[in-house]
């Protein structure tokens, strides 16, 4: 118990003090409020006209797909991360050490510095959004199941750490890893759901998207929102997508633990 | 006068040369990412039509002709102005502008030219390999449609340049926020599809307010033989807007104090 209670002190210590720091950049977040509604309109307009005429394009109605790209903007910001980024650059710069010190795991740290980041996030780019989808442009934001969706979305918040922080430490084996950040970033954009629904992709190329990381953090999480997954064919009834999300985010977690001590039997301290 | 400014754009083209090959690695990735994260947006037109599906009116080849266009223009915009952003924002936030302002040439110019960037060629060229291809599959193309296009297509420039000078402007006061582009981008994501799939009224914006309808679709309708009044009249605004993009600069380094921040 008291290992815990210390534990949640310094989640509120390290996030409350990412959450002032960025406090400082709110006009930052707050860019969000113009673009995501923007990019909405344009596909707003794309998908009007592409259904006009038909009721379903692979199984999606024109009103799913609606809610399906508000709900995705959304969940993004909710769940956005830099921490390949952060810790990229304290392994280049050696400022890693001051951690590699520290009596707390840095993906700890990590994950509380993220928390403070996202409570910033949710103010500032998600309480607007969703006002805006809302009352402006009238989506459907009513998920199939509150519970299934906040479980799902926990579990992509985490994925996209756990993800993106294996990305991180590749900097302690090539430095300068911004190439692969870039590569992933890149990889993540198409095949995360984010640029359309999975489903519209070949169905060879679904089945193999149904074995990778990228699918929880955006396109399952959505689809719980709406209420059904399917993927290359196969279909899971809603407890059991959310149960697989949490089985890779345990997975990713582990291979994470392990990729983290091999990195520290590398690290020198140095920088470059 | 003329002259000298000729020869200090071609000496900054030699350094961006030579610092590309320097640093080959880090450009051919360069290349590579603005390649393929740029080609994305095509990739949704073509899952939309392999879906069985389509932009009433439009066929696959001429949805991307518009798209090829859009994205040539993004990749020349890119090496020829997108670096004065970035320049002017670090310049701000040091306070170092002066250093600029101190040389006896135009400021706006220097930042242009000493920010000419080669990591988009390939976007460019993978711009031209998708034009090739839809313009091959759309039927006959008049000369008189070509010198449409052309003229068009330098005016899509001149929107890109003004965009450019504006978000570099708007960073004399909107300090060190990296996500300016997205503002912009996000407004010319309007451009880069058939325009009557939209509201009359956003169109209307598009074609003579912020006009990003000019950087993909009008110069594509020119090629399809479609090239009508509006498209045409579209010009002045588009050159309006480049010189919109000049003043506010200029207006901008007038004020500006050099204190960092």
């Amino acid at each position: 118990m008291n290992f815990l209670l210390k534990k949640l002190k310094v989640i509120k210590a390290v996030a409350l003090v990412t959450y002032k720091e960025w406090s400082a950049y709110r006009t930052h977040a707050m860019v969000s409020i113009f673009v995501g509604p923007v990019y909405f309109i344009v596909q707003y307009f794309i998908w009007s006209a592409v259904y006009s005429g038909k009721t379903s394009l692979n199984g999606m109605e024109l009103s799913e797909m609606l809610t399906y790209f508000g709900v995705t903007t959304l969940i993004g910001y909710l769940t956005m991360d830099f921490a390949d980024w952060n810790l990229q650059m304290l392994v280049r710069t050696g400022k890693f050490l001051t951690f590699a010190i520290r009596p707390i795991h840095h993906r700890f740290f990590a994950l509380s510095q993220k928390i403070g980041h996202r409570i910033l996030g949710l103010f500032f780019e998600f309480l607007p959004c969703l006002l805006i989808f809302v009352c402006i442009f009238r989506i459907n934001l009513r998920p199939a199941n509150y519970g299934w969706i906040i479980i799902s979305v926990l579990l992509a918040f985490l994925m996209n750490l756990y993800m993106n922080y294996l990305i991180g430490m590749t900097a302690f084996w090539i430095v300068q890893a911004s190439g692969v950040r870039r590569v992933y970033l890149l990889l993540q954009s198409i095949f995360s759901g984010g640029l359309v629904p999975l489903v519209f992709f070949p169905k060879a190329l679904q089945k193999l998207l149904l074995f990778l990381p990228f699918q929880y953090v955006s396109y399952v999480p959505a689809m719980v929102f709406i209420g059904r997954y399917t993927l290359g064919d196969v279909s899971l009834p809603i407890p059991q997508i959310v149960g697989l999300q949490a089985a890779a985010v345990v997975v990713t977690a582990l291979i994470n633990e392990l990729v983290y001590r091999l990195s520290m039997k590398r690290f020198t301290g140095v920088g470059a | 006068m003329f002259k000298k400014y000729m020869g200090i754009y071609v000496e900054c083209i030699k350094i961006s040369v030579s610092t590309a090959m320097t640093y080959r690695f880090n450009f051919l990735l360069d290349n590579f990412i603005m390649l393929v994260s740029n080609t994305l947006f095509p990739l949704v037109t073509l899952l939309i039509y392999g879906s069985g599906a389509e932009f009433p009116e439009w066929s696959l080849y001429e949805v991307l002709l518009i798209q090829a266009i859009f994205t040539m223009s993004t990749a020349i915009a890119d090496i020829f102005f997108g670096g004065v952003l970035w320049a002017t924002m670090r310049h701000v936030i040091e306070g170092s502008l002066e250093i600029v302002l101190l040389k006896p040439v135009d400021c706006l110019f220097f930042l242009v030219a000493s920010t000419v960037d080669f990591s988009s060629i390939s976007l460019f060229l993978g711009g031209g390999i998708m034009f090739a291809v839809a313009l091959s599959n759309i039927g006959r193309v008049s000369v008189l449609m070509v010198l449409q296009f052309i003229i068009l297509f330098i005016a899509g420039i001149c929107v890109m340049m003004g965009i450019s000078l504006i978000m570099a402007a708007t960073s004399f006061k909107w300090v060190g926020n990296s996500r300016l582009p997205e503002i912009f981008d996000s407004i010319k994501y309007f451009g880069r599809y058939p325009q009557n799939i939209f509201h009359k009224a956003i169109s209307a914006v598009t074609s003579f307010v912020v006009p990003v309808a000019m950087i993909g679709y009008f110069p594509a309708a020119a090629l399809l033989g479609e090239a009508n009044v509006i498209a045409l009249a579209a010009i002045l605004p588009c050159i309006a807007f480049m010189m919109a993009g000049v003043i506010l600069f200029r207006h901008m380094v007038h004020m500006y104090e050099g204190v960092g921040g």
